[in-house]
């Protein structure tokens, strides 16, 4: 095994995938002699060639709507969008015709294609370069939205939505990209979609989150754990559609509930989780559910991101709202 | 036979259009797809053609007519069987055959339980309440510690060992069964006939399966005098038929049950299974069971016990009909809180009602009959109406039954106390 | 390279303006079109007539661009890929669509809009110019794949509007993909006449921006319209040489059932159309070169009327379906959320629906 980044792992995963299955292809701006302006990407185009690793025009509605074309021909493609404010161009590829052509067709063609984008606040860049907007996605009926928040995770979470048959939202937290490494499986390594990892097991209160949260909820349950709390971190991985049944046995178990994420509040994917709760689990709650989570505006830029993104703070304080009810 | 055009949605979202003309005549032979009518909405001009081949004979519009979508504006006599003909419908998704037909359904009665009033309930968290359920503790009985006086998991269980446990919940019967006639052989002893239970048939029959196997009914009988009723709906009919309105004792059974009803209100409310709750309801809506053609249905009158009992009369009147025809809203079969039935006019001395399962109790009314009874130790003929009353023995017992079917005897007997009691 | 001058095999009194070009089709190929013409035209009108009666959806008359239709149509090769938009009946029917399947879809059943297996052809696509893009991908998949066909989108003038068009024609151009965006130019989108989509003169000539062929034909005249078509296909397909077309021709009917064209367009203008009927045209280049008689006609006539009843009947005896088919094509596999809510379908509906 190796030590390796998030952006480390999503390129190793990449060579390796495409090294054994010649449908891939990578496509996006900048994704090719560049090797992505993360360097997501980098070294593939001297591998594959550039008809694999395809620097496209800059026009990411042609490059959703061509590789829409790609999947249902029976290709595998691996869409890049250079950061997440440009998906919108986009979206209308997303939500008319790649969640739809299964039904559209009546399951003659699946569109089984990855889209790609760095995702999320944290690395103090311009307007348009550090939005959350996964519950977007989500929200479109035939739609995945996986989220990693580790380099292991990276990868397999990876292998698995090019594998998936339908369309997956890949979003990776670019404040991970670098932050740290880890071990990372060689060779053949998947996480199925749909299932949650419980980052750390605890009887009195459930955290559910996931991508660039989960550093700041382990950090946070650490902070609980010397005062005597003993939280359960659940990370989601698949944010769309997300594991039901981990996040109700937990809930079951600890009663407690804290959601966090760094998406605006409202019509989120924490709303669901927490109807999800209430739905199913209502009974076994011993206070309300408490959300931490980014402000209903704009990202703001890097002089005050830090007061928008949640933080150890920010977390322990729902934890002891929770615990204190 | 005859094939009816209706006026169909020819835009996307149309309701109205106005004839602009008939290009064809009563007597006219009309070939399918030919044009027959041009109508204009607020969208276009078009014209309609023939959906089939045959002789105009009968034309209900005239030029410059507003005719609503679903209207006949053509009818056709053709020689085409019924079968070879699309069904003469307004919407597209209706010509074509439904893969099986989704049977109009009576509820069982939704409504809501009657929460308490705010400040009369005790704070709890949906878990500490599971927990007072689970060891049979009136958490509204219990004294809360913690913030603000809420009841805390600890409450409870120091309530539950101090207080004895209340009689055991009723106990709930499966209502689900195995088909008591699974695999029976019906032609062992003849020829049979089959006819599948469909629509307001079938759900009758899951409705009552489920009353009769969680409820154990008991049913208890009483004879009303109403004679003197009877001389006052015989005197008032020509004043409420002047209102287009036609009076029968049922609107008064109706009023007489919801003043009843709210002097023993037991009998308005249902049993949370689920929770082992009485939910009184604190509002009167009575089902008035009616024979259709396809079957039992029961319309809900809302609020008898604010309403008139001319404004009773007609709403029956009016909710009848449209169940007979089956142009009932389904909101109209929902949300009753007690139900009468009638089987005064088929004749017949006594029934057992089932009760309409959740509420707790069903009158039935039987055929007023001149008798001969004892008053003032003379024999004398009056007109005796037999009531019975079905209740829910886990709810009610036999003394609140005989409580409440007496006084609705004694209204019923008695219009002018009648009169001073209702509400 | 762009070519403004508009190609014509047939005039509109049907006769021919270029000889030499009769000589690649054959005359079995011409009797077949004006079939598919004749087929599409009386669908056409059946389901126009079915919509007034109650008995369809929203429709879109396809009526005065039957040559168009079906001269794409047979321009293509068994293993192109075929894009429409959602006026191309005649050429989906080409493609193996059934005059039942299309009923079926414009009466509101999805099962009609599924392309029959193997068709290589995708389901009509309702937002305006999109798949312009798809067609562009299809053809690149296959060109990275190694195998050698085109593929064909169709859209109308409105659809030259729209950034996705440029975006596409542009990738195609670049990439050098084996795709030809046909435009049936029928001058009007909904109310907008062709003049206020654009300034250009010509909409072929928008392919001179990204570098790629383009080329105008009569789109009522189903001859020039295959042999344009069917070169431009083939060059894609030897040459991986994009190309645009434009053709000309005429929307002769409403936008959909649910408009009245007579609110922004004079009659003079249509009846200068009708003038230029492309099956009038071929019928008479027909009877005026290969023998056709009024008796064939007759027959052709009766035998289409006989299938467009046919279908008539079959699509309406199909029935419904479980109203829980709304959750079938969700996902390849149906996730839990799904599950539940089907499940909370069934319970609402009772146990008699699947």
């Amino acid at each position: 095994m190796a030590r390796l980044s998030m952006v480390e792992s999503i390129n190793t995963t990449l060579h390796e995938l495409m090294a054994k299955d010649d449908r891939i292809v990578v496509m996006g701006e900048d994704v090719g002699v560049d090797g992505g302006v993360f360097r997501a990407t980098v070294g593939l185009i001297e591998k594959f060639g550039e008809e694999r690793v395809i620097d496209t025009p800059l026009a990411e509605s042609a490059i959703i709507g061509t590789a829409i074309g790609m999947a249902i021909y029976g290709m595998r493609p691996v869409a890049e969008i250079q950061f997440e404010g440009f998906m919108f161009k986009a979206f209308d590829h997303v939500y008319s015709h790649a969640s739809r052509m299964r039904n559209r067709s009546q399951g003659l063609y699946g569109v089984p294609l990855v889209i790609r984008a760095p995702y999320g606040a944290g690395v103090r860049a311009l307007e348009h370069h550090s939005d959350a907007p996964e519950a977007l996605y989500a929200h479109v009926p035939g739609l995945k939205v996986v989220i990693p928040s580790t380099p292991a995770d990276a990868k397999g979470l990876l292998t698995a939505s090019i594998e998936d048959p339908d369309t997956v939202i890949f979003l990776e937290p670019k404040r991970l990209y670098r932050l740290f490494k880890e071990e990372v499986p060689e060779g053949d390594y998947r996480v199925p979609l749909g299932k949650a990892r419980i980052v750390r097991e605890g009887q009195d209160l459930t955290i559910v989150t996931y991508g660039g949260m989960v550093a700041v909820c382990e950090k946070a349950a650490q902070h609980a754990a010397n005062e005597g709390v003993d939280v359960e971190i659940v990370d989601l991985r698949t944010v769309w559609p997300f594991d039901v049944d981990a996040v109700v046995q937990s809930v079951t178990k600890t009663g407690r509930l804290v959601i966090v994420h760094e998406a605006p509040r409202s019509v989120s994917i924490s709303s669901e989780i927490a109807a999800t709760v209430a739905e199913k689990c209502l009974l076994s709650l011993l206070a309300p559910i408490k959300r931490v989570t980014g402000y209903d505006v704009i990202p703001p830029l890097s002089r005050l991101e830090e007061y928008n993104y949640p933080d150890t703070e920010r977390v322990v304080r729902a934890i002891h709202d929770s615990m204190q009810f | 036979m005859r094939y009816v055009f209706r006026l169909p949605d020819v835009g996307e979202g149309i309701t109205q259009a106005e004839i602009v003309e008939y290009l064809v005549k009563v007597g006219d032979t009309v070939k399918e797809d030919q044009p027959v009518v041009r109508v204009e909405t607020d969208k276009a001009v078009v014209e309609l053609p023939a959906p089939t081949t045959g002789t105009v004979v009968e034309i209900p519009y005239k030029p410059g007519d507003s005719v609503n979508v679903g209207d006949p504006l053509l009818i056709i006599e053709t020689e085409k069987e019924e079968a070879a003909l699309a069904a003469p419908s307004a919407q597209p998704a209706a010509a074509r055959p439904a893969p099986e037909p989704i049977p109009l359904r009576p509820m069982p009665s939704e409504a809501p339980p009657v929460a308490a009033a705010p400040s009369a309930r005790v704070l709890a968290t949906p878990h500490t309440r599971r927990l007072a359920r689970e060891l049979k503790v009136d958490i509204d009985t219990v004294k809360g510690t913690g913030p603000h006086g809420r009841v805390l998991d600890d409450d409870v269980r120091k309530a539950a060992a101090e207080v004895a446990p209340p009689p055991p919940r009723a106990p709930t019967a499966a209502a689900v069964q195995a088909p008591a006639t699974a695999g029976f052989d019906f032609e062992k002893y003849g020829p049979t006939k089959r006819i599948p239970l469909k629509g307001v048939r079938k759900r009758i029959a899951e409705v009552m399966v489920r009353s009769v196997s969680t409820i154990p009914h008991v049913t208890h009988f009483d004879r009303a005098d109403v004679t003197d009723l009877l001389t006052v709906v015989e005197e008032q009919r020509a004043l409420a038929q002047s209102r287009g309105i036609k009076l029968t004792i049922a609107s008064f059974v109706a009023k007489a049950t919801a003043t009843a009803l709210k002097e023993f209100p037991i009998l308005n409310s249902s049993l949370d299974e689920e929770t082992g709750e009485l939910v009184l309801k604190e509002y009167i809506h009575i089902g008035m069971a009616t024979d259709t053609e396809a079957g039992l249905m029961v319309p809900v009158i809302r609020d008898v016990d604010r309403k008139s009992i001319l404004q009773i009369a007609s709403e029956l009147q009016d909710l009848s009909r449209k169940a007979r025809d089956r142009s009932i809203d389904l909101e109209d079969l929902r949300g009753g809180s007690f139900t009468i039935t009638n089987v005064g006019a088929i004749g017949g001395s006594w029934a057992t009602p089932i009760i309409f399962h959740p509420q707790v109790a069903i009158l039935c009314t039987m055929r007023a009959e001149p008798v001969p009874v004892v008053r003032d130790n003379q024999v004398v003929i009056r007109t005796i109406m037999p009531i019975t009353l079905s209740f829910d023995h886990r709810v009610l017992d036999g003394a609140d039954a005989g409580r409440f079917s007496n006084y609705v005897a004694a209204l019923l007997s008695d219009p002018m106390r009648m009169l001073l009691d209702m509400t | 390279m762009i070519d403004k001058e508009l190609i014509q095999v047939i005039d509109p009194s049907g006769d021919v303006v270029d000889e030499p070009a009769l000589e690649k089709i054959s005359q079995e190929d011409m009797i077949r079109m004006y079939r598919f013409m004749v087929l599409t035209k009386l669908w056409n009108n059946k389901a126009l007539s079915l919509q007034r009666q109650g008995r369809l959806g929203t429709l879109a008359s396809v009526r005065g661009q039957e040559a168009a239709n079906v001269g794409m149509g047979m321009a293509l090769g068994p293993n192109d890929w075929f894009c429409p938009a959602f006026r191309e009946y005649g050429a989906m029917l080409i493609r193996g669509a059934t005059l039942k399947d299309l009923f079926l879809h414009w009466s509101g059943d999805e099962r009609g809009a599924r392309p029959p297996e193997g068709s290589r052809m995708l389901p009509v696509c309702i937002t305006v110019g999109s798949h312009l893009t798809h067609a562009a991908g299809i053809a690149w998949g296959a060109k990275i794949r190694g195998e050698r066909i085109a593929v064909m989108s169709s859209s109308g003038d409105g659809s030259t509007s729209q950034g996705d068009f440029y975006e596409a024609l542009n990738f195609a151009g670049v990439f050098k993909l084996p795709v030809v965006f046909v435009i049936q130019n029928n001058h009007w989108a909904i109310s907008i006449p062709v003049e206020k989509q654009t300034a250009s003169e010509t909409l072929a000539e928008k392919a001179c921006a990204v570098g790629i062929d383009g080329v105008r034909a009569d789109g009522n005249d189903v001859i020039a319209v295959y042999l344009t078509v069917k070169r431009l296909l083939d060059q894609a397909r030897s040459d991986f040489k994009p190309a645009l077309v434009e053709l000309v021709t005429y929307r002769l009917g409403d936008h959909t059932t649910a408009d009245d064209a007579s609110r922004y367009r004079k009659e003079e203008e249509v009846q200068s159309w009708l003038k230029k009927d492309p099956i009038d045209r071929m019928r008479n280049f027909l009877t005026k070169r290969q023998g056709w008689t009024e008796e064939k006609e007759a027959q052709l006539t009766a035998e289409c009327n006989e299938e467009v009843e046919q279908a008539v009947k079959d699509f309406e005896a199909t029935p419904n379906r479980q109203p829980t088919a709304i959750f079938d094509h969700m996902y390849a596999e149906m996730p839990w959320h799904l599950k539940e809510q089907k499940e909370e379908m069934l319970r609402l509906l009772g146990s008699q629906v699947r």
